[in-house]
């Protein structure tokens, strides 16, 4: 109750009008969001109108460099200084794309990598499908079984029988994956299912893996036929460059980062000395030098220790050192995760019964993970951009590649746009990985 | 207790076997093993105008790559028998030592600190070259000498930095050194005027100058503060070896004062009657056994690769990136006023 308006003085209530309310302000839309956050007062509209000046003065002259006065079509780096003096030569970059992507990798014989990437994008799509349900199942199978394909195609050559046998085996799982999903979406049955009442007879017991094995049998037993012990010239590592080099290095050692990253944290916080101790010793050492360090002990002094007629594998030799460096750094993010866990889920756990590893692989590490997934991501983000380190080691990966361009005879001195070139490229690609966490964490957060 | 003897045998044997290993590398010239391995694997550097650069179909061309292909050339028979292994400055050495690379041809200068205590023998210079700067034509300056109080654009890590501190310190010339990493940064930061001079190699500052906007607003002057002979080296205390690389450095000088080059070379082996010929050619002699080589190791060279000239011309001359004249400089044949001699074919 308002008492002012309401007093009685007298008989009758005496009617006294409100204040009017100020008019409306328009705090929606573009035009209010403008006014709330740019021009509320005097002093922020100064500092909008100076930030934008200060940015039109910076902005102009790069928008004028990229596009503007940039010369998109020449043969050479001296036509383009002849049609633009200041602008950008991206002309350079298109007769060098190609290397870019591949490195040296033979024109002819690109689509094996293409194909290969192909490949192993199919087998990571199903994990974003909504209806499959053993995502973890095929996730595994893609890493231990894309390699062997990887490989057949990107290398070449004459390959062992059971490579070759391995290779279709791969094959045979991929092409099984998609049978299913697309029974799946069909709403039909699996296809196990239908051929489970034939092996049911053979073996009573596990009916439904009996069959899944025996459709993988018989699938790769049709692939192996149909490609008929298929040679692929061979292609040596030393020509493997570009993009198609960084995203190799990238991905193994993100994918050997988090077992062996996993292993060592459990290692350090292990209460059997000789594991706690080497656990220590490997992550402190291997974190207290610089990546480049470890390259260049990888590439200049581990020959020394090997025989003179011993060829060792340039690439091998930075894998090794990659996988070492990325998984003690990833040791003491999941050791972070495992800090995280309160105690009562260790006690919940044993309590119920379970041992070491039951309690660490289904109760500790699911959460611990979960809980860095952030901190993970953010790991393989700065991973993938210092694999382009491996370019000083003499590498061709795609810094080298467009750091050569300035030396090419017709693009010479041309070195600038090459690189503004693919730091967008690296720009698209660490975005959408980071954008893949936060919805990965999305889906994770879920539960809790 | 009862595991602890099979440990002690087990580290024996394998210690054993690492010396034998050792050993057996050590009695073993680098000819037998690079005629075992089917290939010669040659150290250059990252990328190099005018001496090592890769196109974008990967072909590798440049003078050190044709020196390399002429060694290739020499034991095989095939200029292609070789792989090229482009490593940093710091890991030419290593790389040599362990065995990485049979040789090692990468524009590097000998110097005595390299020869003497880097485990490399440097055999023959292939190109002599020189420090110099390079200054805008609107500046005005005319000599080195002028330089008071200037700002220089240089590499750093490279012996061209050291010169000019030597050169500084020795004219009092109160220089700035401003240091960069990458030649191609380095040009850029000069080309816009970040610093008044640049020095390098005058081969560099050639290579340099024409990749400018406007290559004629810029001079290079006349000075030359330093000796680069740009050479190349092979391991250490390898005597067969060495003499295999160095003649067939040799080889190429000798064709060009014979006269003989890849197109004619055919032709001079079939007509020719001189005896000096005959012998270099292989006709005549054995002079291909004490090194160990194929009898017509000379011709493959020739046919294949070229003879110096031929690879000047292609590498470095007028009509190639760095467009260096070779008329009245070093690396003319001793008849022309030179230092270019290759010792007696005999």
């Amino acid at each position: 109750m308002d008492t002012q308006h309401t007093e009685q003085s007298g008989e009758l209530l005496k009617f006294v009008p409100r204040p009017s309310r100020p008019p409306v302000t328009i705090t929606y839309g573009p035009a209010g969001w403008l006014k709330k956050n740019m021009f509320g007062n005097i002093w922020n509209s100064l500092l909008t109108f100076t930030v934008f000046a200060l940015l039109f003065l910076l902005l102009k002259p790069f928008f004028e460099w990229t596009l503007i006065k940039a010369v998109w079509t020449a043969s050479t780096r001296r036509e383009c200084l002849a049609i633009s003096p200041d602008g950008a030569c991206w002309a350079g970059i298109f007769p060098w794309f190609n290397n870019l992507m591949y490195g040296l990798y033979p024109d002819a014989l690109q689509w094996r990598v293409n194909l290969g990437f192909c490949i192993g994008f199919l087998w990571f799509v199903p994990l974003a499908l909504k209806k499959i349900t053993n995502k973890m199942f095929i996730a595994l199978s893609g890493v231990t079984l894309f390699p062997f394909i990887a490989n057949y195609l990107f290398l070449g050559g004459e390959r062992s029988t059971f490579h070759y046998i391995v290779s279709c085996f791969a094959l045979a799982y991929l092409l099984l994956i998609y049978g299913n999903i697309f029974l799946k979406y069909m709403g039909k049955k699996q296809f196990e299912q239908y051929i489970e009442p034939f092996t049911g007879r053979l073996y009573r017991k596990n009916t439904f893996l009996s069959a899944h094995l025996m459709i993988l049998l018989l699938l790769t037993i049709i692939i192996a036929y149909l490609l008929g012990n298929l040679t692929l010239e061979y292609v040596s590592v030393d020509v493997w460059g570009g993009l198609f080099l960084t995203i190799i290095i990238s991905s193994v050692s993100i994918v050997m980062a988090l077992p062996i990253g996993i292993v060592l944290a459990l290692g350090r916080r292990s209460e059997m000395v000789i594991i706690k101790w080497f656990s220590i010793c490997t992550i402190e050492l291997v974190r207290s030098v610089p990546m480049i360090t470890v390259l260049f002990m990888s590439v200049t002094m581990l020959p020394l220790f090997f025989p003179n007629t011993m060829e060792l594998n340039k690439l091998a030799q930075v894998l090794v050192a990659v996988c070492l460096f990325a998984g003690a750094y990833m040791a003491e993010t999941v050791r972070g995760g495992l800090q995280a866990i309160s105690k009562g889920q260790y006690d919940a756990a044993k309590s119920l019964g379970l041992g070491y590893w039951y309690m660490m692989i289904f109760i500790i590490l699911p959460q611990a993970l979960k809980a860095m997934i952030p901190n993970i991501v953010t790991s393989f983000i700065s991973l993938f951009k210092d694999t382009t380190l491996v370019s000083i080691i003499g590498l061709f990966d795609i810094m080298l590649m467009a750091r050569n361009i300035a030396i090419d005879k017709n693009w010479l001195g041309l070195h600038a746009e090459p690189l503004v070139a693919i730091s967008v490229l690296f720009f698209v690609i660490c975005y959408t990985m980071s954008q893949y966490s936060q919805r990965l964490e999305k889906k994770l957060k879920t539960n809790r | 207790m009862k595991k602890m003897p099979k440990f002690i045998v087990a580290t024996v044997a394998s210690f054993a076997i690492l010396f034998s290993l050792i050993q057996a590398q050590a009695a073993e010239s680098t000819l037998d093993t690079v005629k075992a391995r089917g290939y010669l694997n040659c150290i250059i550097g990252n990328s190099f105008v005018g001496f090592y650069t890769v196109d974008e179909k990967g072909n590798w061309s440049g003078m050190d790559i044709d020196i390399c292909r002429s060694v290739a050339a020499a034991v095989f028979g095939d200029k292609d028998k070789v792989k090229f292994n482009s490593v940093q400055w710091a890991q030419s050495f290593t790389s040599i030592k362990s065995g990485a690379g049979d040789m090692l041809s990468k524009g590097m200068t000998w110097t005595l600190s390299r020869d003497s205590s880097q485990g490399l023998d440097f055999l023959d210079t292939y190109f002599y070259d020189g420090q110099g700067f390079m200054v805008r034509k609107d500046s005005g300056i005319k000599s080195a000498l002028e330089l008071k109080g200037a700002t220089v654009c240089v590499l750093t890590g490279t012996s061209s930095e050291l010169n000019l501190t030597d050169f500084n310190r020795s004219n009092k010339l109160n220089l700035t050194p401003v240091v960069f990493d990458d030649a191609s940064v380095r040009n850029t930061a000069f080309f816009n005027n970040n610093c008044d001079v640049m020095t390098n190699d005058r081969s560099g500052l050639a290579a340099a100058r024409s990749t400018a906007p406007n290559p004629d607003d810029y001079l290079v002057l006349p000075e030359t503060i330093s000796k680069e002979a740009l050479s190349f080296a092979v391991r250490q205390n390898d005597s067969t070896w060495a003499n295999v690389a160095k003649w067939t450095f040799a080889a190429l000088v000798e064709a060009e004062e014979l006269g003989i080059n890849s197109k004619n070379v055919d032709k001079i082996r079939k007509t020719t009657t001189n005896p000096v010929v005959k012998r270099f050619l292989g006709l005549e002699g054995d002079l291909n056994k004490g090194l160990g080589l194929p009898a017509d190791w000379t011709y493959q060279i020739i046919k294949q690769v070229g003879n110096y000239a031929e690879l000047y011309d292609r590498n470095l001359g007028p009509d190639s990136a760095l467009g260096l004249v070779r008329e009245g400089s070093l690396n003319e044949l001793w008849k022309k006023g030179g230092l270019l001699y290759s010792k007696s074919f005999r």
